[in-house]
């Protein structure tokens, strides 16, 4: 039985507390607080962390780590994906550019990226189709990386385990070689 | 879907604000640094000798609100402040309860501050904020 530890990151928005808390067994630990941003049609925002916890089938315990979406809190990223085994970058569709969006992320965490599994998922995409996963695949070829990226709901629990079964599909494959 | 809420200070409590972190600066022994953020790390005020505001405020509202999932938890009721209390002197984030929005008071003190002194300017500080 092994401990993984797992970070969300993605944008104000995309659904990073909301994905955390559709899978965690005990209840997630969250730090939001009132949104004063109107540039973000919320009403809260993490700014701290968020935290839950996850069995697989095998036995296996799954740490969630959530991230604040803003740049200004690029600050935790660096604290919380110390030790992660992979990161789940979640994106939304409906954002005016999701791959600039995507951009910030890849750069963000680019020199975890060079050996850190990482999984995107694409949110909101049936509602805002202009953008395809094809195009999120293209952005991520320029980085020189080739990451799974898969369309979700982050309410959705069982869309949520996919992406943390991807992720751990890509850390067997990396531990074994592919 | 709710959208987020304006954070609205007067322009005389903003000026008042200004005024009195300016006051802290200058007249508490050791003091480096104060900054009044939002709870989701927008800074709204400052006075500094040194730093940057607005990456001040940001880390100041997760370590607030860190502190306040950490009362949460532990059943203490809020959290009131969080000091870090370093080699080279301490950092002091003091909340303030607003009924719209709360806010959240930093300030970043070398050795020469002597801690309870600080402690006690910020927290007059806070409720005097928190009636504004």
């Amino acid at each position: 039985m092994t401990e993984h530890k797992i970070l969300f990151t993605g944008p104000m928005g995309a659904g990073k507390t909301t994905a955390i808390g559709a899978v965690s067994e005990t209840p997630p630990v969250i730090t939001d607080v009132v949104n004063t941003d109107t540039s973000h049609s919320k009403s809260h925002t993490t700014v701290g962390l968020d935290f839950g916890q996850l069995t697989l089938p095998g036995g296996d315990r799954i740490r969630l780590f959530g991230t604040p979406g803003q740049a200004r809190f690029d600050f935790l990223w660096k604290i919380l994906v110390k030790n992660a085994l992979g990161l789940i970058i979640l994106a939304d569709n409906s954002r005016p550019d999701p791959i600039k969006d995507l951009r910030t992320y890849l750069d963000g965490f680019s020199d975890e990226l060079k050996d850190l599994p990482c999984v995107v998922g694409v949110g909101r995409l049936a509602e805002h189709p202009s953008v395809g996963l094809e195009d999120y695949l293209d952005e991520i070829a320029r980085y020189g990386l080739v990451l799974p990226v898969l369309e979700v709901d982050a309410r959705r629990r069982d869309d949520v385990v996919l992406l943390i079964d991807t992720l751990l599909a890509q850390l067997e494959a990396s531990l074994y070689g592919a | 879907m709710k959208l987020g809420a304006p954070f609205h200070l007067s322009s005389e409590t903003k000026a008042w604000v200004h005024r009195e972190a300016q006051r802290l600066l200058e007249e508490v022994s050791g003091v480096v640094a104060v900054v009044v953020a939002t709870v989701d790390g927008f800074d709204v005020g400052s006075a500094m000798k040194q730093g940057d505001p607005e990456r001040v405020a940001a880390m100041a509202s997760s370590i607030f609100a860190i502190s306040a999932v950490v009362s949460q938890e532990a059943s203490l009721g809020r959290s009131r402040s969080v000091t870090i209390d370093t080699d080279e002197g301490f950092a002091l984030v003091h909340s303030v309860h607003r009924p719209e929005a709360g806010l959240v008071i930093s300030v970043i003190a070398g050795q020469e501050a002597i801690l309870g002194q600080v402690a006690y300017q910020v927290s007059q500080f806070a409720r005097d904020l928190a009636a504004a």
